[in-house]
């Protein structure tokens, strides 16, 4: 991959978090790409769900001081608490920069591969020391195959390791090519019922399910994940779904990923009037972690939590 | 492709199990925390007594420091405590700090009647002791303490009054030097008796009425003296042991008697004899001059070769050796500095910065760790003690497993040690023009202070300087906000300033002249201290004194220097950083509107102050704000550059701020980084409370794109992590890796879970061992203001949420 690939591959991420470790191996910087098709009841970044970029309003930090509605070109500021008109704005920036109190955040940057690159080279010291690296999340990453393609490219020209988070939607024609530049594949299981899994995440199972299937029978290092969301995903049924499939796909492992509420502050900020599908379930305690990781001991899976 | 282990569980590194603390340490660690502190008078009344008699008036006065010091250690009480393996005391109490009336003494007496009652770091004053100290010792030295010998009396009248409640900086110098790593090394090989024997040789070579003739004459007699310390020692034991019916105890206060009888005389034979010279010298130190910074260095590379002698011939087991080690790191303990409230809210914590340092390498640059570096490191693991101020190096090679001791030790919150880069302070100190063997052999003074053990006499605490209370004045005339009083050069009026670039320039118009005034105060303090304050003992134990036969107030040692500290640089660098964006760039406000809402400390400024605090802040690896600290270091270390110190040193800058912070912090006035007025600046290099959100990497990126090969004196740069963040030792230990192999030059890491922290400070008492490292040096919780715990607290917090 030639340096002006990178330079042509745009992509659109909202967040590069430094010092991530619960997101594989080591001290890493974790990339958080926007936009999904999923629409998931539980989702804990919402922010990462529409594919363009958006104003954020916290109107706890709003002053009242109206200098956002003097500076809109776009007339798409109201001043009222949710403030935002979403059709008419365009993410231009400038109310975020008329108000002092920084009471609008712009939710979504593009950069090119190569620039992010130069970002996260700059903890390059600590990926050496402790084995870490970059881990692509979001959103879902593969729906911006190239510049994933290419971010993951560069990097391993340089050394840098990359890792993939998915939600298991994508092409895996488009995908297939990539896998080699992955350190890792961390692939989330939701919901083994397609009924229940379009209910809740908006989206069918069906591919997701094969893709699951084709990684496994790679050689490609995968790591299957699951959010333990109470009554959404830690059913005994959905257990002992999940455990039969992994044991079709000879894997033997299976990490439960805690669930907290905290999505849940961010939706008004971003204009959605009620959660994207639905309200969010009550945040399990650890019990329900525990529970839920007891139940698949039980069924014969190594769970790491 | 390779195929991870996914998991980051378990790092496959495995080092043994801390070793367990003996039942004596135990029992010796208990009492020494149970012991309230206490002023002794001791020292103070035996000094006076000596210089009142006035029987060697016409010696010079390094020989009479000498014999002062002299009648001191034959004079003072001996004590040895139930199960002590080392004897010797500091004072006569068991936890006590003394008085040191001819150096800054005189001036901590105004809290003779309030030392107990006090909130913070109450000491124990004995009313009969305070009658004497009133009636003896004050009258005495009151006209003829250093600080005021050294000026002319309306100077000296000025200069005690602006230190009284200083603004612009503190003069540290003016209670003595000391700060500097001896020549232990030398003293457990060739014992008093080696020293003595060449000052002698020098003696008959330049004669004894050469310049050099009371300087050693002087040796000599410090010699005796520690000798004389050692010998009531001795006597004592062996008094005890004719009276003690146990037999395990009498056959350990018969061995004691014998080491005593031996060292520090001669060089010490086994491991048991090097620690007890060392520690007797160590004591001697303390008394002699300042009790601050006398620091033991490279323990790990003295007592190295005597455990391995003593394990092969059989004398010592590790077990033993580690006791020995507990023992000498709880006499440490005994001493604390006895600080009037004043002194207390720039040293706060109560802490005598008697640095030992582990690791790093040899004189010819291989890894120098042993059984005993991992011995020490399981001690400030087991026993976390205040003192001693354990650091440890690192380099390129140091092994994985010292790593990993080190790691295990902080994550599980000891707090100490503090991290030393190799790589970067080594070629620091060569730039300094010290050779490479002795920069390689580099051990760590007092707080943060790289020097040459053994052969720098480097005055590493000088002096502390308030930098953004220039920047105030900068922006106001050379005035205070509110003030009338000029205190700097009438600069330009800093709203006609069209550039960042001409208000940098009146910051460094107000900088330089308030450096001119703190040298001119400093060379004074030199002088004074050479003619009134010579130190024979400190001086033998640093190489190049005996050879020129001068002593270290003189300029006798090897290297010298002064170290002075510039408080504040982070403040500075976010001011200079906030006006740049603000004004320059975005044009969001004039300067006029910012120098007018600081004026007003931020009243009915809301919206401006909103917009400065939202600005690029220094901790975030942003070059934006990055650059502007590393601007004002530079300025500051420019300003140092080219000035010799009376001893023929140069000035060099460091950025460690002690709590001197919080101090000046209190006295500067709203600032355009947003800070309100009379608020905390943050420590050392550390970024400003809550200024760090992007996490420990960039927060150490930051520090390491500072310039600092300007700051040879040291800095401090505080990591607080909270334990999710370490819960695995390969993360901890990968954010020290990377962040020295980014370039940062020194980490001190505090694990500590907020909770504990909410629950020390709501009821004091609870967790009296509760440890916690506040810029350079560890003290407990429960000796901080409230203040500088809610600093504690809230940068605990802030770190815990955000991460």
């Amino acid at each position: 991959m030639d340096a002006t690939a990178g330079e042509a591959a745009r992509g659109l991420i909202f967040d590069v978090q430094r010092y991530s470790v619960h997101d594989g191996p080591g001290i890493r910087t974790t990339v958080f790409l926007k936009g999904c098709l999923l629409r998931c009841a539980w989702c804990q970044n919402p922010e990462s769900l529409r594919p363009h970029p958006e104003v954020a309003f916290y109107a706890d930090r709003c002053r009242e001081l109206g200098q956002c509605l003097a500076v809109c070109p776009r007339d798409a500021l109201q001043p009222d608490t949710e403030r935002v008109v979403r059709d008419r704005c365009d993410a231009c920036e400038l109310c975020a920069a008329a108000c002092p109190h920084g009471a609008f955040e712009v939710v979504g940057r593009r950069v090119a591969a190569n620039e992010l690159v130069e970002e996260v080279q700059r903890d390059r010291a600590f990926f050496e020391a402790s084995g870490g690296g970059v881990t692509l999340s979001g959103g879902e990453p593969t729906l911006q195959m190239a510049f994933v393609g290419a971010f993951a490219r560069l990097c391993r020209d340089l050394g840098l390791r990359v890792g993939l988070q998915t939600c298991g939607a994508f092409g895996w024609a488009a995908l297939e090519p990539l896998l080699s530049d992955f350190e890792f594949v961390h692939f989330d299981l939701k919901i083994m019922d397609p009924q229940d899994h379009r209910r809740w995440t908006g989206a069918d199972n069906r591919s997701i399910l094969e893709n699951a299937r084709r990684l496994a029978a790679g050689e490609w290092p995968v790591e299957f994940r699951m959010p333990v969301i109470p009554g959404r995903t830690d059913s005994l049924s959905n257990l002992e779904s999940v455990a039969a499939f992994l044991h079709e796909l000879r894997v033997e492992r299976i990490r439960l990923l805690a669930y907290h509420r905290l999505g849940e502050a961010k939706l008004p900020r971003l204009g959605y009037p009620i959660p994207p599908l639905g309200s969010a379930p009550e945040p399990n305690g650890k019990t329900q972690l525990e529970a839920a990781r007891e139940h698949l001991r039980g069924l014969g899976l190594e769970v790491l939590t | 492709m390779i195929r991870p282990s996914i998991h980051s569980g378990d790092s496959g590194q495995k080092t043994p199990e801390p070793l367990a603390l003996s039942e004596r340490v135990r029992q010796i660690h208990e009492t020494i925390l149970r012991a309230a502190p206490a002023l002794c008078a001791e020292r103070a009344l035996l000094v006076t007594r000596y210089f009142r008699r006035r029987t060697d008036r016409a010696e010079p006065r390094v020989v009479r420091k000498a014999s002062a010091l002299a009648y001191l250690l034959r004079n003072k009480k001996v004590r040895i405590y139930p199960g002590e393996r080392l004897v010797g005391c500091f004072t006569s109490y068991r936890v006590a700090g003394g008085l040191y009336p001819e150096l800054h003494g005189v001036a901590m007496m105004e809290d003779l009647f309030r030392f107990d009652k006090r909130a913070v770091n109450p000491i124990r004053v004995d009313p009969k002791a305070r009658r004497r100290l009133l009636l003896e010792v004050l009258p005495y030295w009151l006209p003829r303490f250093v600080a005021l010998r050294s000026f002319s009396p309306l100077g000296a009248l000025a200069f005690v009054l602006d230190q009284l409640s200083p603004a612009s900086y503190v003069v540290n110098e003016t209670g003595g030097v000391s700060h500097f790593v001896p020549d232990y090394a030398g003293l457990v090989s060739r014992g008093t008796e080696g020293f003595r024997r060449q000052a002698a040789s020098r003696l008959a070579e330049l004669g004894v009425d050469s310049p050099a003739g009371p300087f050693l004459r002087s040796v000599a007699l410090v010699c005796d003296a520690l000798e004389a310390f050692a010998d009531g020692y001795r006597r004592a034991a062996q008094k005890l042991a004719s009276r003690e019916a146990d037999g395990v105890r009498r056959r350990e206060l018969e061995r004691i008697a014998e080491i005593c009888s031996r060292v520090p005389r001669k060089g010490a034979g086994t491991f048991h004899e090097a620690l007890q010279s060392i520690l007797f010298a160590q004591i001697a130190l303390n008394l002699e001059s300042l009790d601050n910074g006398v620091s033991p260095g490279r323990l790990d590379q003295i007592l190295g070769p005597f455990y391995q002698r003593d394990l092969a011939a059989g004398v010592l087991d590790r077990e033993d050796a580690f006791e020995l080690l507990g023992c000498f790191a709880l006499k440490l303990c005994e001493i604390v500095p006895v600080f009037s409230e004043r002194t207390t809210r720039i040293h706060g914590g109560m802490m005598n910065g008697q640095a030992v340092v582990v690791g790093g390498t040899d004189a010819e640059g291989k890894d120098a760790s042993n059984a005993v570096t991992d011995l020490l490191l399981d001690l400030m693991d087991r026993l976390r003690t205040r003192q001693p101020n354990y650091h440890a190096r690192l380099h390129r090679s140091s092994p994985a497993g010292y790593q990993l001791r080190i790691a295990r030790a902080l994550a599980g919150g000891a707090g100490s040690p503090a991290l030393y880069n190799d790589e970067v302070i080594v070629p620091i100190l060569r730039a300094q023009g010290m050779t490479e063997r002795d920069a390689r052999d580099y051990a760590t003074v007092g707080c943060v202070e790289p020097v040459a053990a053994g052969k720098s006499f480097q005055s590493t605490d000088a002096a502390l300087f308030n930098l953004p209370l220039f920047l105030e004045l900068a922006l106001n005339r050379g005035r205070r906000f509110g003030s009338w009083r000029r205190m700097g050069p009438k600069t330009p009026r800093a709203e006609t300033c069209s550039s960042i670039d001409e208000v940098i320039e009146l910051f460094r118009a107000q900088l330089e002249h308030g450096v001119a005034r703190l040298l001119r105060a400093l060379a004074a303090i030199e002088d004074g201290n050479a003619r009134w304050h010579p130190t024979p003992l400190t001086s033998m134990l640093l190489r190049g004194c005996l050879a020129t036969g001068r002593d270290a107030t003189h300029g006798g040692a090897l290297y010298n220097g002064s170290g002075i500290q510039g408080v504040g640089v982070v403040e500075v660098g976010d001011s200079l950083a906030a006006l740049e964006a603000v004004v320059f760039q975005h044009r969001r406000a004039s300067l006029r509107e910012v120098v007018t809402a600081c004026r007003q400390g931020f009243r009915d400024c809301d919206a401006l102050r909103a917009r400065l605090l939202r600005s690029p802040k220094f901790g975030n690896d942003d070059p934006r704000a990055d650059r502007f600290v590393g601007r004002a270091m530079e300025l500051f270390a420019a300003t140092l550059e080219g000035r010799e110190n009376r001893r023929g040193g140069p000035y060099v800058a460091g950025f460690y701020s002690m709590t001197a912070h919080q101090a000046f912090g209190s006295l500067v006035g709203a600032l355009p980084s947003g800070r309100l007025p009379g608020t905390a600046f943050s420590s050392g290099l550390s970024a400003g409370p809550g200024c760090d959100r992007r996490g420990p990497t960039a927060a150490l990126c930051s520090v390491a794109s500072l310039p600092l090969h300007r700051a040879p004196n040291g800095v401090n740069f505080n990591l607080k992590l909270a334990p999710w963040s370490v819960a695995e030792p390969a993360w901890l230990q990968g954010l020290v890796r990377g962040g020295f192999a980014a370039g940062a030059m020194q980490m001190q890491i505090n694990v500590i879970d907020p909770k504990i922290l909410i629950e020390a400070r709501d009821h004091p008492g609870r967790y009296p061992g509760l440890l916690v490292r506040i810029s350079g040096y560890s003290s407990y919780f429960d000796d901080l203001s409230p203040e500088m715990k809610q600093e504690v607290i809230d940068r605990t917090l802030c770190e815990a949420v955000a991460g």
